[in-house]
């Protein structure tokens, strides 16, 4: 399974914020540890809509939890 | 392991345990003489809704006893809320099976159309039944662990 051209600063956030756990953001934002899981090791894109909840969570820009490197992903997929 | 993947292979054994112990008790009934499935298209209905009826009865035991078993050995007694991860993964994976069962209706009509017996398209849509079901299973299991 190709890796998406998104990456995230999910994990230093949580840091950030009161070593937040996994399942705590979890519960924060309405889904699954293994969402969680899966979206910081950059195997699964969420929604907008729960792109803007954890970025809500973390009272980050949305620009500071997720980036986009079109090459980056091109090259994953090749 | 998660409890969707465990979910999924509990799903293909049972899938497969209620498919192979039914098809062997309707062929014994065939072999006994009780009816003529190479003839008798009726019995092909007849056996097609009983299988249904018994597939969902005992997919449910199955589900239930795997939860007890699961919270007991996990000792977590909740079941993980469904998200939209796990619908997509869904999708996914009901897109392939639907994609072999398809398959595998072509194929049976084009047995029809080159002179295959009539009956065979009836055994062909249990097994491509039972093809599409593994499919869809094993596909959430490969998006669960590899990503989607």
């Amino acid at each position: 399974m190709a890796r998406s051209s998104i990456q995230n600063n999910i994990r230093r956030l949580r840091f950030n914020t009161g070593e937040l756990t996994q399942q705590e953001l979890a519960d924060k934002v309405q889904v699954s540890r293994q969402t969680i899981v899966a979206i910081e090791k950059g195997n699964y894109s969420p929604s907008l809509e729960l792109a803007f909840r954890l970025a809500h969570i973390f009272k980050s820009p949305l620009e500071e939890v997720f980036s986009y490197d079109p090459d980056d992903g091109i090259q994953k997929n090749k | 392991m998660s409890y969707q993947e465990k979910q999924n292979i509990v799903n293909i054994f049972s899938g497969l345990l209620v498919t192979i112990i039914y098809a062997l008790m309707v062929y014994q009934r065939h072999l006994q003489g009780n009816f003529d499935l190479t003839e008798d298209f009726k019995t092909w209905g007849v056996i097609f809704l009983i299988f249904i009826g018994i597939s969902i009865v005992v997919r449910i035991i199955i589900q239930i006893i795997f939860h007890i078993i699961n919270a007991i050995a996990t000792r977590e007694e909740y079941v993980p809320v469904e998200d939209e991860r796990d619908q997509l993964i869904k999708l996914k994976a009901t897109r392939n099976s639907y994609y072999a069962f398809s398959s595998g209706f072509v194929l049976s009509v084009l047995g029809l159309a080159v002179g295959m017996p009539v009956h065979w398209i009836f055994i062909a849509f249990v097994g491509f039944g039972l093809i599409a079901e593994i499919l869809d299973n094993g596909s959430q299991i490969y998006y669960y662990r590899k990503g989607v």
